[in-house]
């Protein structure tokens, strides 16, 4: 009886892993569908991802790279606690990320009043948030490594210290950039924060992370396939700039 | 030539983690000459240029340049002294770009025009035997280029005073000559002071119109060779002072514990024998350098520590001396002198 089992079982597996591959199968067929058809919906997901990150990003290197090369060239009193927190903001998970703001611009939260959530300005803010500690970290360790080395030798060609300043951030221009790029990768990809904040609505702030994990729940794979291909290769080509940046020589 | 003082300190004096690392009395530097600051790691030589190159501050004491004290002064003014003055430092630092942006900067900072800044680079880079080398990437640059290139920068900016920190430490042997006829070329072509460290003697002797010996923070009168630290024993009713394990010398002197020691170079006699002599100051060694000075020959000598003497050219011949030539070394009790 017992052996009965065990061959309706291994067959009962078979069947399955033929389900599966058929459906992967179907899946990625629907993909390249999509993707080559260049179907409306998908593109509207990743260029909307595109903008939002983008901003974000554009925001976050804006306040964060000159707070990281502050962190970096002064000394103040808690300098090694802020690296410390700072450091241990980029491993904040991105739905705590979500859930503080969330608190904040949810109808009783104390922003409720501008009407925020679930509007890709929702969604601007939690990347920002999430970019802004790792453009800080990266830009403050660039700099530290090269800051003395540079400044003096501005200063002792002459310049002002706003000038020696100056040549610092460009000499540690490749490096600030990986900072930046980095600071992409993670909140082009991560769902937690734009699930929460953006709700996932259809044409107004559906990202290609919360696209993806909804259509994966109502089984329309080839749909998710196709982003997660496109997702991928964004990820990727961001990989390969980085490492062209990096292989500059920091 | 016009040999007025440019730069001058008085009672300079510099304390890290409560240790006083630099305290001169005074010091002034001409125009127009090459002046060399010697002394063992640690004796104060970085410290010091950095102070005289405006980078760092002293705890106490003036600076006067051109005979106006630097102090209280605009932060314009000051940027104006500052340019007038530049230090290549002892690890060559380049921009991560090309060899003609890394002489541009001084240039551009100083609004140069762009013909200027080209005819500039051309020429400095002729004087530091680069020439052609303007769209190198500084990283493609061997060690010692990278020396001769931070130095044609500096030069770029036409300075009153150019400051070189250990300019030859970190490049390749073959490359110290090259540098070594730049500094003498940069005084004689364009009257610059030139302020540098090294800790080569010979160096400094071949190159420097006045060498100022450091040691522990403070000038020292004696050109800080044969200088060593000691303690005084008592010994077969004599008095030593103990270098190492293995050497002592014998002398004459009231101090106590542990002092410092100097024997001129031209108190020590060399011989190809021992002779019998009253001096328990006796050693053989091995002959470890030659070099000429002033038509004296300066040879360093090995005896476990090293130790430098002097004679004529005559009877460096007539001693048939060599690089590893075994020869004696006397000198009296009283020729040990301790501060």
């Amino acid at each position: 009886m017992e052996r009965g089992f065990r061959e309706a079982y291994s067959i009962g597996n078979l069947v399955e892993r033929g389900n599966f591959l058929s459906f992967i199968f179907e899946g990625l067929q629907k993909a390249f569908q999509l993707i080559f058809s260049l179907n409306k919906e998908v593109f509207i997901i990743v260029l909307f991802s595109l903008k939002v990150s983008g901003i974000a990003i554009f925001l976050a290197s804006l306040s964060g790279v000159p707070l990281g090369f502050l962190i970096g060239v002064k000394n103040f009193r808690w300098k090694k606690f802020t690296v410390i927190l700072l450091n241990n903001a980029l491993a904040i998970p991105t739905v705590v990320v979500g859930l503080i703001i969330y608190s904040f611009i949810s109808r009783v939260g104390p922003l409720g009043y501008f009407g925020l959530l679930y509007t890709p300005t929702a969604v601007i803010i939690g990347q920002y948030f999430l970019a802004t500690p790792i453009i800080i970290a990266l830009t403050h360790s660039a700099i530290q490594g090269i800051d003395t080395k540079v400044r003096h030798t501005a200063l002792t060609l002459g310049s002002t210290e706003i000038q020696a300043a100056w040549a610092v951030v460009k000499e540690g221009r490749y490096a600030i950039m990986s900072a930046i790029i980095t600071g992409f990768g993670r909140i082009i990809a991560e769902v937690g924060a734009a699930m929460m904040l953006g709700g996932n609505i259809k044409g107004s702030t559906r990202t290609m992370t919360t696209a993806i994990s909804l259509e994966t729940s109502k089984g329309e794979f080839g749909f998710g396939i196709a982003l997660g291909i496109i997702l991928l290769l964004i990820s990727l080509s961001i990989n390969v700039f980085l490492s062209y940046i990096q292989s500059k020589k920091l | 030539m016009n040999k007025y003082v440019l730069l001058r300190i008085e009672k300079l004096k510099k304390i890290y983690n409560n240790r006083l690392v630099l305290d001169i009395p005074s010091l002034a530097f001409e125009q127009g000459k090459i002046y060399a600051i010697v002394g063992p790691n640690g004796s104060g030589k970085t410290t010091l240029i950095n102070i005289l190159s405006l980078l760092d501050i002293p705890d106490n004491g003036k600076i006067f340049f051109q005979g106006k004290e630097i102090k209280n002064i605009s932060k314009n003014d000051l940027l104006k002294i500052r340019r007038q003055i530049t230090l290549v430092h002892q690890k060559p630092f380049l921009f991560q770009t090309t060899v003609y942006n890394n002489i541009a900067y001084g240039l551009k900072i100083r609004r140069t025009s762009y013909s200027e800044q080209e005819k500039r680079i051309k020429e400095v880079l002729k004087i530091v035997g680069l020439s052609g080398f303007e769209q190198r990437e500084s990283n493609q640059l061997s060690g010692g280029e990278a020396q001769r290139v931070v130095i044609a920068r500096a030069l770029a900016i036409e300075p009153n005073i150019l400051f070189l920190d250990e300019p030859t430490a970190n490049i390749d042997k073959r490359y110290i000559d090259a540098v070594e006829r730049i500094i003498k070329k940069i005084n004689h072509e364009l009257n610059n002071t030139v302020i540098f460290t090294t800790h080569d003697l010979s160096q400094a002797y071949r190159l420097a119109d006045t060498i100022i010996s450091l040691l522990d923070g403070r000038i020292i009168q004696h050109i800080p060779e044969n200088i060593f630290k000691g303690k005084i024993i008592q010994e077969n009713g004599l008095q030593w002072c103990k270098i190492t394990e293995e050497i002592k010398f014998a002398l004459v002197s009231k101090r106590r514990g542990y002092i410092y020691i100097y024997i001129a170079p031209s108190d020590i006699i060399l011989s190809n024998n021992r002779f019998s002599s009253s001096t328990q100051n006796s050693f053989m060694g091995k002959v470890t350098k030659i070099s000429e000075h002033n038509h004296l020959i300066r040879l360093a000598i090995d005896i476990g520590v090293e130790l430098v003497s002097v004679v004529t050219r005559d009877s460096f011949l007539k001693m048939n001396i060599n690089i590893g030539s075994t020869i004696w070394l006397t000198f009296k009790a009283s020729a040990v002198k301790c501060f």
